[in-house]
């Protein structure tokens, strides 16, 4: 394995040609990389290539609501910058804020944590579940208490970044080397012939995210300790141009907008998630009240 | 150091023959060199090549925090930190704190509140107390339990631990 260490974004970009793998933080990648999960004959690291930092930003023509103020933040920010930034909304710093221990919080990005994989234990330990190209969600017919109640007809992995669920409900953009897209599309349900939970393409590399300034906006998280743990779920909501919109993480394969508080009784919990589908509807109703 | 059966498990703590990268880093106030592998973390170089065993492999998650270290200041877990992305930075261990044969005022709180049972926690603990301290020299029981929210401990529970950390805050 080499490394490269590109520092302009156009270097990075050439870099990933040719099946390397992106390095951001390493909080996710590193274990991964371990225990060959993830198999790279080349990591490019992207500290020195891609943009990091906060600031306010001029409507671009694709904002949804270009009179209003909008943030721009470097891919590259690590969590604990956005914490502390007492400018953007609400419920992203929250969500940064319970994403990680400290530790983590210094090193992990907010690209990178967009694009983090799933915790599932059975996926981790490299079972040949339906998430690595077999036939069978183990996680359906095994031990499931933290996977998804939405989505999870192929495979019940939940997706674990508070961030990401955060960024939803603001409708935030992000922008890649070759496009410009809402962050809900970054994100899709696998399918039979395509396992990958995101519309990003080989080499494709996410530079920077915009996102509105919000009227109000929340997060909160139901863990299995105080201080910080995965969620069991996460709700974010923000009231973004007089429009409320609510987001989950925890509960699917991907980061899962709802369009109404009625629509989580849509949910298809397992035997052993359906707890979610209680503590889900008693965060909304709080995120809610408190918006 | 490492031989036989090691060599054939593949984790990133493990000795590999492919050691291309050169890394030039500052440990504790001292310029240092190794050859590391591209996939190693820094855990790993500073024990084994640096010969740094104060900070401790544990989970190699960064879910118990017995590895933390300070990168440019910032508290981090060394065991999700390749040594190649310390290349150039400033790294600060436990066998960093002490000025000598002087303990640390952390260290010292840690003894005298007897916060250290089996101890294999205690060095992650006694440098995200001192990352805190230097932020937040008084800092909140709320803004403890936040700071040290990382970091494990699975024999004492935590009121020895809060004790040091009141007790060095003092000191």
């Amino acid at each position: 394995m080499q490394l490269v260490r590109p520092s302009s974004v156009e270097e990075a970009v050439a870099a990933l040609r040719g099946g390397a793998v992106a390095l951001g933080g390493g909080t996710d990648l590193v274990p991964l990389l371990r225990d060959r999960i993830v198999e790279a004959e080349t990591l490019v690291e992207l500290h020195a290539a891609v943009p990091r930092g906060v600031r306010r930003c001029t409507p671009t023509s694709t904002s949804p609501s270009p009179s209003s103020a909008r943030f721009w933040i470097g891919a590259g920010t690590p969590l604990a910058v956005l914490e502390a930034e007492p400018e953007i909304p609400t419920t992203l710093r929250e969500a940064c804020r319970l994403a990680a221990s400290p530790q983590l919080r210094a090193m992990g990005t907010i690209g990178g944590n967009l694009l983090q994989a799933t915790r599932c234990w059975y996926w981790r330990l490299k079972f040949p579940c339906w998430l690595h190209g077999g036939e069978t969600c183990d996680a359906k017919e095994g031990q499931h208490r933290e996977h998804a109640i939405f989505g999870n007809e192929r495979c019940a992995s939940a997706h674990p970044s508070d961030p990401a669920a955060a960024l939803l409900a603001l409708g935030a953009r992000i922008r890649t080397d070759r496009r410009d897209l809402p962050l809900a599309e970054l994100y899709r349900l696998p399918t039979d012939d395509d396992r990958s939970m995101t519309t990003l393409e080989p080499g494709e590399l996410i530079l920077e995210l915009e996102l509105p300034a919000a009227e109000s906006s929340i997060y909160v998280k139901a863990m299995d300790r105080q201080r910080w743990a995965f969620a069991l779920v996460g709700v974010a909501a923000a009231r973004v141009g007089g429009e409320t919109r609510i987001a989950l993480a925890g509960v699917a394969p991907v980061p899962w907008l709802v369009s109404s508080p009625e629509e989580l009784e849509q949910a298809t919990p397992l035997p052993g998630t359906a707890y979610k589908l209680e503590i889900a509807r008693a965060l909304v109703q709080r995120a809610l009240a408190q918006l | 150091m490492r031989c036989g059966f090691w060599r054939n498990v593949p984790w990133s703590g493990v000795w590999h023959e492919d050691r291309g990268v050169k890394i030039r880093l500052t440990v504790n106030g001292e310029p240092r060199e190794a050859d590391v592998w591209a996939g190693e973390s820094l855990l790993t170089t500073l024990r084994d090549t640096l010969e740094l065993p104060g900070s401790k492999n544990a989970c190699e998650q960064g879910e118990c925090g017995s590895c933390s270290v300070l990168l440019d200041g910032a508290l981090v877990c060394a065991c999700l930190v390749l040594a190649a992305q310390a290349d150039g930075h400033e790294v600060t261990t436990v066998e960093g704190l002490a000025d000598r044969e002087e303990l640390h005022r952390v260290q010292r709180a840690f003894v005298e509140a007897g916060a250290v049972q089996c101890g294999f926690c205690t060095p992650g603990l006694v440098v995200a107390t001192a990352a805190l301290l230097e932020a937040n020299p008084d800092p909140s029981d709320d803004e403890m339990r936040e700071a040290l929210s990382g970091n494990l401990c699975r024999c004492t529970g935590y009121a020895k631990i809060f004790d040091a950390v009141r007790l060095a805050a003092r000191s």
